[in-house]
């Protein structure tokens, strides 16, 4: 076994929890920020005298509030059962009885229940997708999708699906579609702190600046710094959560050719228009098996492709034609 | 009551909660355990179901093949029978031995079987027959992951109660190790079936 997937979980998880760690930090240096760069607009204000009672505790409090009820909005809004979720997203429950290979499907999920010790989630199908892809989510392990592509469907193989599953179920077991959802909302927590910036440093209706620019400014600058740490944090956690999904994958199916396949399919897939991954909801974009491509490389939620290929094989490994490795399944059944 | 009181107290209340921690993650592991041997069963025996049906159905395409045919189920059955011995005596080495063999010969009869399907095309486009090889491919997997599953409860366990502060309650409750399931380790049953219509 080229890949020593219990260590490599060991590995993740650990960067996990010191990226979590960072992420309080960066809470608490915003609070902060907030307070010193208010501080210092007040300080430089002509009438000022000494800071007025509570100044600090008000700062504080308001700032907590702006980030705690920004998350609890994006968390009321990802709220709602895993299948409601996974629908709004576009997928659709499986037809066993009607497609051959939605019960492949449905056989391979109740294959890997049993392989990581779980309830069987929900196996749906992103029947419009043509590129491979899938996506897990749910906030418990009780109530959890599983979502492929149709691409996924009709291209890959029988042990190449199952790696693809595979995946998928280490998200859910690891918690990572909560965690993710979490996240998601912390980060929007943060940028409702740019945004009050912004709304007060707007002009009004005369055209003019209202005196409250001035903190405006200092809450702005302090809320663009959060936010861009949090969002940079938070693709770090996704990124070692892939790894330590594609280490499970080969745990569960003792096999580094079913997920190395489909990695190395997708990286022939890329850059052919016809299968550029779509924009997907965002409630699942951190879930996906293959992340959108982003611009910078910090806030990619997904590791490169070239690097999950090393790291399963041992070894870079060239790219996969789609119909390659693909005889156990001729017409799809096998 | 002085500080010192105070500190004792809450230590202790910290050790209790430790212990108490401790105690109910080992028997959570154990029932793991428990469970995941209950699964590998479970999944035989609907192996031993899905293969008289699959031998059924091709008998239509193979009516000359007939002995192929009567090894598989009398593979089958005698895998069936030593399998019943097992779970009537789960600890007796010469069972688990006697259905390893078992195993072994339905696996090489049922290999048999798909070689000699490959030759006929009608079969493999047989609706009915590819559904239930699918089953069964599905089932191999099942039976294949349930013994993993068990390992990895095994070493999760055997970790749980290995290790510094936990080794105390597991002495004290008297937790001791689980074996793995060695059979997993052999070749022969880690390419077990290939199933390939």
């Amino acid at each position: 076994m080229a890949m020593r997937f219990f260590e490599q979980q060991t590995q993740a998880r650990a960067q996990t929890a010191r990226l979590l760690v960072l992420f309080s930090i960066t809470l608490v240096a915003l609070l902060m920020a907030v307070n010193a760069a208010l501080a210092l607009m007040w300080f430089l204000l002509p009438f000022s005298g000494g800071y007025p009672a509570y100044f600090f505790t008000v700062n504080t409090a308001m700032t907590v509030l702006f980030v705690l009820g920004g998350w609890w909005l994006e968390s009321a809004a990802l709220s709602g059962g895993a299948a409601v979720l996974a629908s709004r997203a576009g997928a659709r429950e499986v037809r066993p009885s009607v497609h051959a290979a939605e019960q492949l499907l449905c056989n391979i999920v109740s294959e890997l229940a049993i392989a990581s010790s779980l309830p069987a989630p929900t196996p749906m199908v992103l029947a419009r997708v043509y590129s491979i892809n899938a996506f897990a989510c749910g906030w418990t392990t009780h109530d959890a999708v599983v979502a492929v592509t149709q691409g996924a469907l009709d291209h890959l193989s029988r042990d190449e699906l199952q790696g693809l599953v595979a995946h998928e179920f280490s998200h859910i077991r690891e918690g990572d579609t909560r965690l993710n959802m979490r996240l998601a909302g912390m980060v929007f927590g943060l940028e409702m702190i740019f945004n009050l910036g912004t709304t007060l440093c707007e002009k009004n209706e005369a055209g003019a600046y209202s005196i409250l620019a001035i903190p405006g400014l200092a809450i702005k600058a302090s809320g663009a710094l959060g936010w861009l740490a949090g969002r940079a944090l938070s693709a770090a956690v996704s990124r070692q959560r892939e790894f330590l999904a594609d280490a499970r994958a080969v745990q569960f199916t003792r096999s580094k050719d079913g997920l190395g396949g489909v990695l190395r399919k997708v990286a022939s897939q890329q850059g052919d228009p016809m299968h550029e991954p779509r924009a997907f909801h965002p409630c699942v974009k951190h879930m996906l098996l293959i992340g959108p491509d982003g611009g910078a490389h910090w806030f990619d939620s997904h590791p490169p492709l070239a690097e999950r290929i090393r790291r399963i094989y041992g070894r870079p490994m060239p790219a996969m034609r789609l119909d390659d490795g693909a005889p156990t399944r001729p017409t799809g059944v096998f | 009551m002085t500080l010192t009181q105070l500190i004792t107290i809450a230590v202790l209340a910290l050790l209790v909660f430790w212990a108490v921690g401790a105690y109910n993650r080992l028997v959570r592991l154990k029932n793991t355990i428990a469970n995941a041997f209950g699964q590998i069963d479970v999944q035989l025996k609907r192996r031993y179901d899905l293969i008289p049906n699959l031998v059924e159905a091709t008998k239509k395409y193979l009516s000359h093949e007939r002995e192929t045919l009567e090894a598989v189920i009398a593979a089958r059955n005698q895998a069936k029978s030593a399998n019943d011995a097992v779970r009537s005596r789960p600890a007796n080495a010469d069972a688990v031995g006697a259905l390893t063999m078992a195993e072994q010969g339905l696996g090489s009869a049922l290999g048999r079987l798909f070689a000699l399907a490959e030759a006929y095309p009608e079969l493999k486009a047989d609706q009915s027959i590819r559904e239930l090889s699918e089953q069964l491919t599905s089932t191999e997997n099942k039976v294949a992951f349930s013994r993993q599953a068990f390992n990895d409860a095994v070493l999760d366990f055997n970790n749980a109660q290995g290790q510094f502060p936990a080794v105390l309650i597991a002495r004290l409750f008297a937790f001791v190790p689980s074996a793995m399931l060695q059979a997993t380790e052999s070749p022969a049953e880690r390419q077990a079936v290939r199933i390939q219509l």
